[in-house]
């Protein structure tokens, strides 16, 4: 008994030593939009930027996070009784107090509380991607990291495609191209695709929608011609914001010019993340952006491709 | 694609057309019947069934190329009093009013019946007979039940066979096929008594050969009389092609591709005079047809339009016909569905593939005419052509539910699991819908429901019904005096066995009975081995005579109530027994927050292995149970998870359920997921479905899964659908079907029927008009989960 005892801790002081861990908004299977076949996409928190009209605000910040779906609740209290912070059934009244540690979400009867950010051991994420093995090779499939943005935890991400590459796994990032290239590039040198953002070419429009400048995704937009992936440089075409025919030639007469191997894909902005504003008690993004129409975006594509650069299609 | 005029206007009558029944082949039946009294019971058959080809009404519909009709209507439904009248009798005057599958019967016509027709069969049909026989104690368990059903085995024809185009029909022809028993009858010794009973077969054998031929001909005949009389050229001209198409077939071996359609009808036709059969199989179309395309093709004699719309023409000669059963039996079988089941893909018996241009030919056909009929199944290969693959997902695009798609291994390590020689195996088609067959084969492929969900009613309620409060299975004790998880597992199994054992009394009764009242000359004529042998499928002339099948339903929610009674009850110990059978006789009213915790307990088929462990266990039971038994011939019994309808009549007379399941409510079918529980991918449901083990439940397992119909709608998403198949059949997967249909597509074909009567959706293993299901029905198939996230 003493011996096995003695093993255990062993483990378990080497997994502190050896694992690497860190902050995961959700690993969903049976992605088809994000890269080839049937794919495990990691949304990994932590983006510098804050797109106005970002549809997974629960990954701005690498902190656990816990969200509160209303409609769901029915205010039963079990929630307040777990929780050590002593917070009530309205989280988002009180969220400052909030650690994330998810006691709620686990005694939760109606799944009205849920992990929308956990700070989590990489080797179950792994596992869990291993699960659908099948799925990836009958399809050409594989992981895509995505976000909050990939990018955001180099560490992890360095650990993470190391031990899937080594698998044998398709692996494709989707980032907003803001980071440092060095802290990257390994992990960017074992994917197959790259997506990455362009959202506007004018720096001031951008760091108003973004509160960045373009200036560090226009250089590594260049920096990805060091790398041997595929790349698809993508625009989430915000009707009021980026939708102008002009930003998309310039875009993509950049994109011709820097990156002359690089597809674009164009897709059309969509409200689907109002319900996560809600839950983490976010102001909303502003109804002013739309949805651009099909002719609209027929046309802004024709654009890209009468300046040489081929469209991709994932959808 | 557009469908010629002609096809498009059979197709409207029979999108319009409500069946009617007709009493023509019951009258035939039953004056032959009184005519000869005394003779074996072969003869009898086989003559009833020549009197019913020479003396049917002979109809020629409007435009038709494949003609025969079982009546007098063009949308008909036949009576067969010597299975069973008394259901007959108690419902008819409700026939055209009935929720689900309601047929046309006129006040003449029913006072023909109850006058002329019944009385003859009183005490005699295999239905008086059946009741005669078994006890009380069977009865109140397994007759009329929703709990136990085992009726289509006793109140009807018994269909589930697939007749052998390939070696025994088109080579011979039934003129062959009558030379052959006259040629083995009389090598036989008239003073040996077992040679005797050879005798009588072939003698049928003669008799129901010459009917057939008799029957075609009359049409030939018709034909030739319309032609004489008609103005319109073009139709003169097809109406000399029929006469000679039917004074050649099914007499002789087909001799072009047009005779072969019109062959394939006319057996059809003649398993629907015999018995009104369920699951009258066509078998490997694309393979046995093949050949005369090919050669017609070659030759210059026909074009890929010209045969795409015989092809039409038969498929709407499938749907016309409608399988006359008792409201019951519709529960079970809803939507006018007979299961003429039609294969197509899948691999030769050298193993070199058998995908050929009838195969895209069978789907092109369904796309576009949308009939119910043949129930059309597709087997897919590991190496499946990835255009063989787009077309069969670009069907399943369209959200009809066809084809049903199954691994073209796992059909052939089920049926070597039953006993079938390698070369016999590989050449499997599909029985009824998902059953895997050979056309060597005598079986009775969907012969008993059993719902697990009942025995587990049973064990948490002294063995009485939670609605009637009446005892129908064995006692037990008071469920809230239940001390652990294992005493009650245990206690369910007490009820299933004793549940599975009626089910064994009950059908080798049905088959004992069988034997003696209803041996199936025609159907035996179409099978190489019973010629050869001299013996009827009911006397086991079959190659392979396979034990019947147990079709188990209420898999996933039975596992969902055990896992909750695990974890509630006596881990987490958040409830306990006596509240939880308050909560069941209350009908979760009050018990809200209960409620709420038991769903919130994981659920089959999200990949958990916590509860699907439970459910493999539940089936490991069911399999190692049923298969103990032998039967009336000394197989063993089988195993499936089928579907059909059947989660809705047995959800019916259940009580509340553990899971949170509220009385009466659908339970389960197949190895699928409850409605809305499988709220992960749908991967998580293939996987927890494959955990199930496929292959020894040899019958056949089914799952239905919904699929948005934005993830099928691109190219790339539906060979992603193609991907996401291959694997659930490298894990062992046998069979999925898909609704892609939009609720709201859905809900306004519920509001406005009228602009909908060509819409399929997947019932269960098999599609139908959804304007033709019961309001339950169809509310059922759109609470199932969509899983979007493709």
């Amino acid at each position: 008994m003493q011996i096995s005892c003695q093993h255990d801790k062993r483990n378990k002081e080497r997994k502190i030593i050896m694992g690497v861990k860190g902050y995961i908004m959700q690993a969903q299977p049976f992605s088809v939009n994000d890269g080839e076949g049937i794919r495990t996409t990691i949304f990994m928190a932590g983006c510098p930027l804050r797109c106005k009209w970002c549809s997974n605000p629960e990954g701005f910040s690498q902190k656990p996070l816990v969200g509160w779906y209303e409609r769901k609740c029915i205010g039963c209290g079990a929630c307040t009784k777990v929780c050590p912070q002593g917070i009530g059934i309205n989280m988002n009244l009180e969220r400052d107090k909030c650690i994330g540690c998810g006691a709620c979400v686990d005694v939760c009867p109606k799944g009205a509380r849920s992990r929308l950010v956990t700070f989590r051991d990489a080797d179950e994420v792994i596992a869990e991607v291993k699960k659908h093995s099948i799925f990836y090779q009958y399809s050409g499939g594989g992981v895509t990291f995505s976000g909050g943005e990939a990018t955001a935890q180099p560490e992890l991400l360095d650990y993470l495609t190391s031990k899937l590459y080594d698998m044998g796994y398709s692996l494709d990032i989707e980032t907003c191209g803001y980071f440092k290239f060095e802290s990257v590039k390994k992990s960017l040198e074992r994917m197959d695709l790259i997506f990455m953002d362009l959202k506007h070419m004018d720096p001031d429009v951008h760091r108003q929608y973004t509160g960045v400048s373009n200036a560090r995704t226009l250089k590594n937009i260049q920096n990805l011609n060091l790398v041997p992936a595929d790349v698809v440089i993508r625009i989430p075409v915000i009707g009021g914001v980026n939708d102008s025919e002009e930003n998309i030639r310039k875009s993509a007469a950049f994109v011709h010019k820097n990156l002359p191997k690089a597809k674009m894909e164009l897709l059309p902005y969509h409200k689907f993340g109002t319900i996560k504003y809600e839950a983490l008690g976010m102001e909303l993004p502003s109804a002013d952006f739309y949805r651009p129409t099909p002719e609209a975006m027929q046309k802004l594509k024709e654009i890209i491709v009468s300046e040489g650069v081929k469209i991709a299609d994932y959808r | 694609m557009a469908v010629t005029e002609r096809v498009e206007k059979i197709r409207q009558n029979y999108l319009n057309e409500r069946p009617h029944i007709s009493c023509e082949r019951a009258r035939i039946w039953t004056e032959s019947f009184k005519r000869t009294e005394g003779l074996p019971q072969q003869i009898r058959t086989a003559q009833a069934f020549y009197d019913a080809c020479n003396e049917l009404p002979v109809n020629i519909f409007e435009g038709e190329l494949i003609v025969g009709a079982s009546g007098e209507y063009r949308r008909c439904g036949i009576l067969t009093p010597e299975y069973g009248w008394k259901w007959v009798n108690d419902e008819m005057d409700n026939f055209a009013t009935r929720p689900q599958d309601p047929y046309d019967m006129t006040d003449e016509q029913r006072e023909f019946c109850r006058k002329e027709i019944f009385p003859y069969w009183k005490g005699k049909s295999v239905e008086d007979t059946f009741l005669a026989r078994v006890s009380d104690e069977t009865k109140r368990i397994g007759v009329d039940t929703g709990f136990l059903d085992t009726d289509s085995k006793w109140r009807g024809g018994i269909g589930e066979i697939t007749p052998d185009y390939a070696d025994q029909l088109f080579p011979k022809g039934f003129g062959g096929i009558k030379r052959e028993a006259m040629e083995r009858m009389s090598q036989l010794d008239e003073t040996k008594a077992e040679d005797m009973k050879k005798m009588d077969f072939y003698k049928s054998i003669i008799l129901v050969c010459d009917g057939i031929v008799r029957l075609a001909n009359r049409y030939s005949e018709k034909a030739l009389e319309m032609a004489a009389v008609e103005k319109d050229a073009t139709r003169k001209a097809e109406l000399e092609q029929i006469a000679k198409n039917c004074a050649a077939v099914p007499e002789n071996p087909p001799t072009s591709f047009r005779e072969a359609i019109q062959f394939a009808w006319f057996v059809e036709l003649g398993g629907i005079i015999a018995e009104n059969p369920l699951a009258l199989n066509i078998g490997r179309f694309d393979q046995f047809m093949y050949p005369y395309y090919e050669a017609d093709e070659k030759a210059g004699k026909i074009d890929y339009d010209t045969a795409l719309e015989l092809v039409e023409c038969l498929w709407l000669k499938y749907s016309e016909w409608v399988w006359v059963i008792s409201s019951n039996t519709a529960g079970f079988f809803a939507g006018y569905t007979n299961f003429e089941n039609l294969t197509i893909g899948g691999t030769k018996v050298d193993g070199s593939n058998g995908i050929n241009t009838i195969s895209y030919m069978a789907i092109q056909a369904t796309k576009e005419i949308k009939t119910h009929q043949p129930t059309l199944s597709c087997r897919i290969q590991p190496d499946c052509p990835p255009e063989f693959m787009e077309a069969v997902t670009s069907l399943v695009a369209t959200g009809c539910g066809f084809p049903a798609i199954h691994s073209d291994r796992v059909g052939y390590q089920m049926l070597r699991n039953l006993g079938c020689d390698a070369d016999d195996a590989k050449d499997w088609s599909n029985c009824g819908c998902v059953v895997p067959h050979s056309r060597k084969t005598f079986e009775w492929t969907s012969s008993c429901n059993i719902s697990f969900t009942a025995a587990l009613e049973f064990a948490l309620n002294e063995g009485k019904s939670r609605l009637t409060g009446k005892l129908v299975a064995l006692p037990e004790k008071d469920p809230k005096t239940f001390t652990s998880y294992e005493e009650i597992k245990q206690a369910y199994f007490r009820q299933f066995s004793y549940m599975v054992k009626h089910g064994v009394i009950s059908l080798i009764t049905a088959q004992e009975i069988n034997q003696e009242k209803a041996p199936r000359p025609f159907l035996s004529a179409c099978n190489e081995y019973c010629v050869k042998n001299g013996a009827d499928l009911v006397d086991g002339g079959a190659k392979y005579n396979i034990g019947p099948v147990f079709t188990g339903c209420g898999l996933a929610v039975t596992a969902n109530c055990f896992a909750v009674i695990k974890k509630l009850v006596f881990e987490d110990k958040v409830t306990t027994m006596s509240e939880l059978i308050d909560a069941l006789n209350a009908n979760w009213e009050g018990f809200d927050e209960l409620r709420a915790k038991v769903q919130a307990v994981p659920k089959y088929g999200n990949d958990i292995d916590y509860v699907d462990s439970i459910a493999k266990e539940l089936a490991d039971y069911y399999y190692h149970d049923v298969t103990s038994y032998t039967d009336y011939y000394g197989h063993h019994f089988t195993t499936a998870f089928m579907g059909i309808s059947n989660y809705l009549p047995t959800g019916k007379v259940l009580g509340a359920t553990p899971d949170g399941r509220k009385a009466t409510e659908p339970i389960t079918e197949g190895v699928s997921p409850y409605t809305g529980s499988d709220t992960s991918t749908c991967l998580a449901a293939l996987r927890s479905s494959a955990k199930m083990g496929h292959d020894i439940h040899a019958g056949g397992t089914l799952l239905n899964l919904r699929l948005n119909h934005d993830l099928v709608a691109t190219e790339r998403g539906r060979a992603n659908l193609g991907a996401m198949l291959q694997s659930y059949f490298a894990m062992g997967g046998f069979h999925v079907q898909f609704n892609t249909v939009s609720n709201e597509t859905l809900k306004d074909a519920q509001a406005h029927p009228e602009n909908y009567k060509d819409l399929l959706v997947r019932v269960a293993g098999y599609s139908t008009q959804f304007v033709n299901l019961s309001k339950s029905m169809q509310d059922s198939i759109m609470a199932r989960n969509a899983h979007e996230e493709f």
